[in-house]
């Protein structure tokens, strides 16, 4: 390590909270180990999951550090900066590829030989996301997809059978059955839906969908992936999303917006400081959204139980599908306890551990095995969640994947919060988005 | 005895600027080592427009910012310095937003100014008026972001005109009035003219503080939409922090000094001359 970066740590580390000095403690031999996280939907079944790993680890104790998405990667980035990171952290694929080219990461393929970890029990394509020129850097915590979340009491004061909510379809020209779906779901202060003559779209009450999204993943890459649009030339190539077939996406999602009027509008939606879909769900503002997996349980606490439900996304142009994704956990290279570390990602990646989180309905397990289990906990909760498996299948990509991570999603969500306002064209904006996120 | 204050100074201030005034001269994602570069990061400044308008935007802000709230706050003080009843509860209302945190209520206003669901809106409404879609129009934004920090500094900008005020003999009024002067006369020629120091003051810490506005912009509107409230100090935090640009953030952060370095001392050399009226 050179001089200036020896400066720089030491002006970093004074920026930034104390954390070293709060957590060091040397009790008798024991080892703190940091485990930072970003959701803290799921920290019910980490804490669970920790409760179960100290049973035979008594002397390594973990404690949580859990930042939003938007505050997790910044804080993340100067705590590696200043060589105090988290020992074990979530990690997500989009900013893997850095990660691991930056020699944060602590490679794991060694512990996993010695341990006789059987990759075999994770999906092949969640085990070797987590890949970087021939060393395993994470095991896989879970995986997520998106789906049709949607209030009953909605549909059912629309006349709509829940059962056709399976096979919606859209299109760009006139819609589609999911545009007419979501229409009858947009309801004005004087009870008229959107395909009424008489329907006010200044005074919507309810709202057929909301999106809302800092990456893309639940709302415009959806009806990308199901127009034919991939995102990217091949993983790890050049962001391609100025394609016809994306652009094509791009206008019909703003469509929703501007032209149908069945969304909540982007002026109240638009990341990073807009709410979330289900901040609109719950409260009724809108009927239905595209959701992540993950946020299952967040419908769970907020609305009645019997009072809504999950179906397939819709069909566009060429088919159904969505992005997949997963997580990991990985261990920090700089970690003073390497070993203890890895003790602890083993036995999150393990099936005891993700048994307790899809016995909770946390999230789609890493482990295919569990898939049933989290299944049968939704069934229980009376909720059929298997419109995310076959999300899964289909049409479906991975999430994209690129060194310019950082400089694709800036760019990505300047330009097109602009074309949901209606201030932009879509093809000007994939345009820009694409010049600058291959740039470098 | 001087020591832990200097050794703070030294620690929490010269080392940092060292820092950064060498980064500034560096490639740096903070993940890996630090690449010297030489002058690359301020020569792409040149055709950086986000980062040259960034600039523009803080200008921007700093005119909309600064002459409502200083002439507000004289206002005010003016107000509060007269006998009025509860003027110490006025006093200390006005000053309460500046106790309160800027993150905390950069998200009540948010709520407040929400196109759809907001109170302003929905008051607006009563009287049959259309609000407009205040934080993602990129001509009212900057303009609501100003106002809210108005708002908040005002009542404590006050303090400072009214601590100057009170120390304005108050035998120069008395003489004023023998003379038959205006009020406007008696403000022009001895007020203002004595208030120089604690217009000077003001003036200097609220232009710094509003050169780098930086929670209620990151609360509100996050530099959007389209840039139109990314100021220069959040143009850095975006490269530093979103894009692991930092050697580049750092150039801008020097750019940034070296403006508030200028135009403080404008400011300084503009008020040097002090008006003073003898007694004995």
């Amino acid at each position: 390590m050179n001089k200036t970066r020896t400066a720089a740590l030491a002006a970093l580390a004074l920026a930034l909270p104390l954390t070293a000095a709060a957590c060091g403690g040397d009790d008798g031999g024991a080892v703190t180990l940091r485990y930072a996280f970003w959701d803290d939907n799921q920290r019910p079944a980490l804490e669970a999951m920790i409760a179960a790993f100290n049973e035979d680890h008594p002397d390594i104790e973990v404690e949580l550090e859990q930042n939003p998405w938007d505050d997790y990667w910044p804080g993340l980035d100067s705590q590696f900066a200043a060589e105090n990171a988290p020992d074990v952290f979530w990690n997500h694929v989009s900013r893997f590829p850095t990660y691991a080219d930056n020699g944060v990461l602590l490679p794991l393929t060694d512990h996993i030989e010695e341990d006789g970890i059987d990759p075999s029990v994770y999906p092949e394509n969640l085990y070797a996301s987590w890949q970087y020129e021939d060393d395993q850097y994470g095991l896989p915590k879970d995986w997520d997809s998106i789906g049709l979340v949607y209030r009953l009491d909605a549909l059912e004061a629309a006349g709509i059978d829940p059962a056709t909510v399976n096979d919606l379809e859209w299109n760009p020209v006139d819609g589609g059955t999911y545009v007419e779906f979501l229409q009858k779901l947009t309801v004005d202060a004087n009870g008229n839906n959107a395909l009424s003559p008489d329907f006010d779209p200044e005074n919507v009450t309810q709202y057929g969908t909301a999106m809302a999204s800092s990456t893309g993943q639940t709302d415009w890459w959806n009806y990308a992936v199901q127009n034919g649009c991939s995102l990217q030339t091949e993983a790890w190539g050049d962001y391609a999303i100025d394609a016809p077939e994306c652009v094509e996406a791009i206008q019909f999602t703003a469509d929703l917006y501007n032209r149908w009027h069945v969304a909540v509008p982007a002026e109240s939606t638009n990341q990073p400081n807009g709410g979330v879909p289900g901040d609109y769900v719950v409260p009724g503002q809108a009927a239905t959204t595209l959701d992540g997996s993950w946020m299952l349980s967040f419908y769970r606490d907020g609305l009645e139980p019997g009072s809504w439900a999950v179906a397939d996304n819709p069909s566009g142009p060429a088919g159904s599908g969505t992005v997949i994704n997963g997580l990991s956990n990985a261990v920090y290279a700089g970690t003073e306890h390497p070993d203890e570390a890895w003790e602890l990602v083993s036995f999150l990646g393990s099936e005891e551990a993700q048994s307790i989180a899809t016995g909770m309905g946390s999230v789609w397990p890493g482990v295919a095995s569990l898939n049933q289990g989290f299944a049968d906990y939704w069934a229980g909760e009376g909720i059929d969640v298997t419109g995310f498996q076959t999300a899964a299948e289909g049409t479906t990509i991975g999430y994209p994947l690129s060194m310019n991570d950082a400089a694709f999603g800036t760019a990505a969500l300047d330009e097109f919060n602009q074309v949901w306002l209606g201030q932009k064209d879509a093809q000007a904006a994939a345009e820009a988005v694409v010049e600058i996120a291959n740039a470098e | 005895m001087l020591a832990p204050s200097i050794i703070g100074f030294a620690v929490f201030l010269i080392a940092p600027i060292i820092v950064v005034v060498a980064l500034s001269f560096y490639d740096w994602n903070l993940l890996s080592d630090p690449e010297f570069i030489g002058l690359e990061n301020y020569r792409d400044l040149a055709g950086d427009d986000r980062a040259l308008k960034s600039i523009g935007n803080t200008f921007y802000y700093v005119l909309l910012n600064i002459p409502a709230q200083t002439v507000l706050a004289l206002a005010l003080a003016l107000a509060l310095n007269a006998k009025i009843k509860a003027r110490n509860a006025f006093r200390v209302i006005y000053v309460l937003p500046w106790m309160a945190m800027p993150v905390a209520l950069g998200v009540i206003w948010r709520w407040v100014f929400d196109p759809a669901y907001g109170a302003l809106n929905r008051f607006l409404d009563l009287f049959g008026v259309d609000g407009a879609a205040w934080l993602t129009d990129s001509a009212w934004a900057m303009p609501v972001i100003a106002s809210v920090n108005v708002w908040q500094y005002t009542g404590y900008t006050m303090l400072f005109f009214l601590a100057g005020l009170q120390a304005i003999p108050a035998q120069l009024y008395e003489a004023a009035d023998v003379d038959g002067a205006s009020p406007a006369h008696r403000f022009f020629t001895i007020t203002l003219p004595l208030l120089r120091p604690a217009m000077l003051f003001v003036l200097i810490t609220s232009v710094i503080g509003s050169f780098q506005v930086f929670d209620t912009i990151h609360v509100m509107t996050a530099g959007g939409p389209a840039g139109s409230t990314a100021t220069l100090n959040y143009q850095i935090y975006l490269e530093s922090f979103t894009q692991r640009n930092a050697g580049y953030a750092s150039m801008l952060a020097v750019i940034l000094f070296a403006i508030i370095a200028l135009i403080t001392l404008a400011q300084v050399s503009f008020f040097r001359k002090r008006t003073t009226y003898d007694f004995s």
